[in-house]
């Protein structure tokens, strides 16, 4: 029964790295946002095994569902050349430096968690209900509500910063539309109730 | 009858967060300005970015209004604040902070409203933006549990991204970018060592994280002491990132250079004070065991280390620029060194959080009014940025220039102004905690502070400009200037009776961090 938990934790965490891997070193965007599918996939099944359900459906249908549908449109809306391909470049002194102190800090954090032969803090048995939909609501809409309404300004502000970010520098025009092309309103009849009882123009005949 | 004080307790926020919200509503219903010629209105703004202005800076002093009888009444005397904890904390220090990050908020709002009026940057989400991540400001200053930290967080820096950007050159885009990512990777340092936390503790509020701190190396307890070193070096790395502390620190000047002048103000001042609130929050709630929070054994020492880089790197770099927000850009890298040096100071001296609190009140006050004076230099079309544009300006505006030498040399420490307190007591707290070296080190870093900050002075007043050279003519803007005029106000109160205040921030930095 434990092996089997650590086996399933082992396949998991492989899938998770495996995928965040794909994700930085493949060149493709596609194969990018497919790695990251499969990293977020991953990442659910921990939550099953921490016995989050609730959570590890969230996770599915949220990020599996619709954040990376929304990335495969980004790229297919581009097309597949939108990326540059930039030539790695050569070794400056920075990277290198850079590179190494990386390397030394992370070492340092392995050799800190490495020798001593101590468990994780023991979580104990969860209590009946643990990770569904009642525990969680019931937390985030009592104890947690004041961080939850944050997160609905953290939300209002990224939406309104999109906007003011993607919103087009322009010229508000003084005269309306030019009217709606004439192959249009000869075939498929009028499209703007606007011009409905207008007789077709000369660009209409033509 | 709990229900209504645990409202009061979270009115500073509520009132921010309907503040915001009617102002997008009044935003999107109004009608655009007519334009002069009737039709052309560029950079789709609604036109409306002075009224925009003065509207969030009046929801803001609001808030502050609210942070400050929350203040008068007592957050100890309000039986519903206590079951807001751990997620959001209501104690004297969160409602001090409250009232610093509206008045810093405010007054970027009113310097807002002059500049992207003048600018024709006009582009009124700049304003939600920033009385969004004031909230978000405000919620991390009261933050007791690593969630609410990290949403706050990213509340506060998501609208700072946006407003960064708001210009559309490629400078700005470049700040834009550089901030974001660093930013985001910043954040994603934090979050990992929250998550190393609560695997190590089994606690993701401050006071629990720190008790189970405080049993390491006790016999019987389970906390793995190397985990939580990991995980502490985390958080608190993504904490320096967001005060701009050297090694942490160099997406500052660029970020600070390419976005719109008000934007760099609340960057510099209400990100950066709500940031020191939360590193005291997590030092000292979570990290305050006797070892951990020791000389010997514990932060203070790599932290101290970190200060003085601060201080250093910031002040010799400022020294060589030629561009003043570029300068102002690399003191306030240095101003965060001497804070660090207070909480440094904060482990052994009981006074080293109010010196610290003093110090980002006098900071905020003393940077709003430089940004302030340095918008009010240029005009449309010629933004004063280099020292060349300040030549001479001392003779033909006297008032704005003594203004402009006001704020600098608060910011450089002289006395009779409210940043020498701020100093003052940062380094009366080294000494009271036997830093010596420190407050040496300090003290020969103001003197380096100094030359630049009077750099601006000679060429203010002693400087022609060259012949060919475009003249910078003042703008005119009358929130501008009440928000300058609030800035000298209180610069020359608090540096004539620091003691007026001295009680309050004594009071606000001995709260318990965490509960």
């Amino acid at each position: 029964m434990i092996l089997a938990g650590i086996v399933y934790f082992a396949v998991c965490a492989l899938v998770v790295l495996l995928g965040a891997v794909g994700v930085v070193a493949s060149r493709d965007p596609i194969r990018s946002a497919v790695s990251l599918l499969a990293s977020i996939l991953g990442v659910a099944g921990l939550y099953l095994k921490l016995s989050a359900e609730f959570l590890a459906a969230i996770q599915v249908i949220v990020y599996a569902g619709a954040v990376v549908v929304l990335f495969v449109f980004v790229i297919m809306l581009l097309g597949p050349d939108a990326g540059s391909r930039v030539e790695p470049s050569r070794a400056r002194p920075s990277r290198v430096v850079g590179a190494v102190v990386a390397a030394a800090v992370a070492l340092a954090a392995v050799l800190l968690l490495l020798p001593r032969d101590h468990g994780l803090t023991s979580f104990g048995e969860v209590p009946a209900g643990f990770g569904g939909i009642e525990a969680v609501g019931g937390h985030l809409f009592t104890r947690a509500l004041l961080p939850f309404e944050l997160a609905t300004a953290l939300l209002i502000a990224a939406v309104v910063g999109a906007i003011a970010l993607s919103r087009g520098r322009g010229v508000i025009p003084k005269a309306p539309p030019p009217p709606v092309n004439p192959t249009a309103r000869m075939f498929g009849g009028p499209v703007h109730p606007r011009d409905a009882g207008r007789p077709l123009g000369e660009e209409g005949m033509r | 009858m709990t229900w209504w004080s645990t409202l009061f307790a979270v009115s500073p926020l509520v009132v921010v967060a309907l503040g915001a919200l009617l102002l997008m509503l009044a935003e999107a219903l109004g009608r655009p300005a007519p334009a002069a010629d009737g039709a052309v209105v560029t950079d789709v703004g609604s036109g409306r970015a002075g009224e925009l202005g003065i509207g969030s800076a009046v929801v803001l002093f609001a808030g502050g209004v609210f942070a400050l009888s929350l203040w008068m009444v007592g957050p100890e005397a309000l039986p519903g604040a206590e079951g807001l904890a751990p997620y959001f904390i209501v104690d004297r220090f969160s409602a001090f902070f409250g009232v610093m990050l509206c008045l810093g908020g405010g007054l970027s709002a009113l310097l807002g409203g002059g500049y992207l009026d003048e600018h024709g940057i006009d582009r009124s989400e700049f304003f939600p933006l920033l009385l969004w991540a004031t909230l978000g400001a405000m919620a991390l200053a009261g933050a007791g549990d690593l969630l609410t930290l990290f949403v706050a967080l990213e509340t506060m820096s998501i609208g700072v991204y946006a407003m960064v950007g708001l210009r559309r050159n490629g400078r700005a885009i470049e700040a834009a970018l550089k901030y974001f990512l660093l930013g985001g990777f910043a954040g994603a340092l934090t979050l990992f060592g929250a998550a190393l936390l609560y695997g190590a503790t089994g606690h993701t509020d401050l006071a629990g994280i720190g008790a189970s701190v405080g049993t390491i190396g006790q016999p019987g307890s389970t906390v793995p002491a190397g985990l939580v070193l990991v995980a502490m070096a985390l958080v608190v790395s993504g904490l320096l990132f967001k005060v701009a502390a050297v090694p942490f620190h160099m997406w500052t000047p660029d970020a600070y250079e390419g976005a719109p002048t008000p934007a760099t103000t609340f960057m510099a001042v209400a990100v950066k004070c709500a940031a020191f609130a939360i590193l005291l929050r997590v030092l000292f709630g979570a990290f305050a065991d006797e070892r951990v929070a020791s000389w010997g054994t514990g932060w203070p020492p790599v932290l101290a280390v970190l200060a003085v880089a601060t201080m250093t790197v910031g002040n010799l770099i400022a020294g060589r620029q030629e561009s003043v927000k570029r300068m102002l850009a690399y003191s306030s890298i240095a101003h965060a060194g001497y804070a660090l040096l207070g909480v440094v100071a904060a482990m052994r001296s009981g006074m080293g959080q109010a010196s610290v609190l003093f110090y980002l009140l006098a900071y905020t006050v003393s940077t709003v009014g430089a940004f302030g004076a340095l918008i009010l230099c240029g005009r449309r079309g010629a933004e004063a940025v280099s020292y060349e544009d300040l030549a001479g300006i001392g003779r033909r505006h006297p008032v704005v220039a003594l203004a402009f030498s006001l704020f600098l040399v608060s910011l450089a420490g002289i006395p009779a102004t409210a940043g020498f307190f701020g100093k003052l007591g940062v380094f009366l707290a080294a000494i009271d905690a036997e830093l010596y070296v420190l407050a040496v080190v300090g003290l020969l870093n103001s003197f380096l502070g100094a030359y630049y900050y009077l750099r601006v002075l000679v060429y203010m007043y002693m400087r022609e400009p060259s012949p060919n050279a475009p003249r910078a003519v003042p703008m005119r803007s009358g929130q501008v200037g009440v928000a300058i005029a609030v800035a000298a106000l209180l610069v020359v109160w608090w540096g004539l009776f620091p003691l007026s205040i001295g009680a309050d921030v004594t009071a606000a930095g001995s709260a318990p961090m965490a509960r």
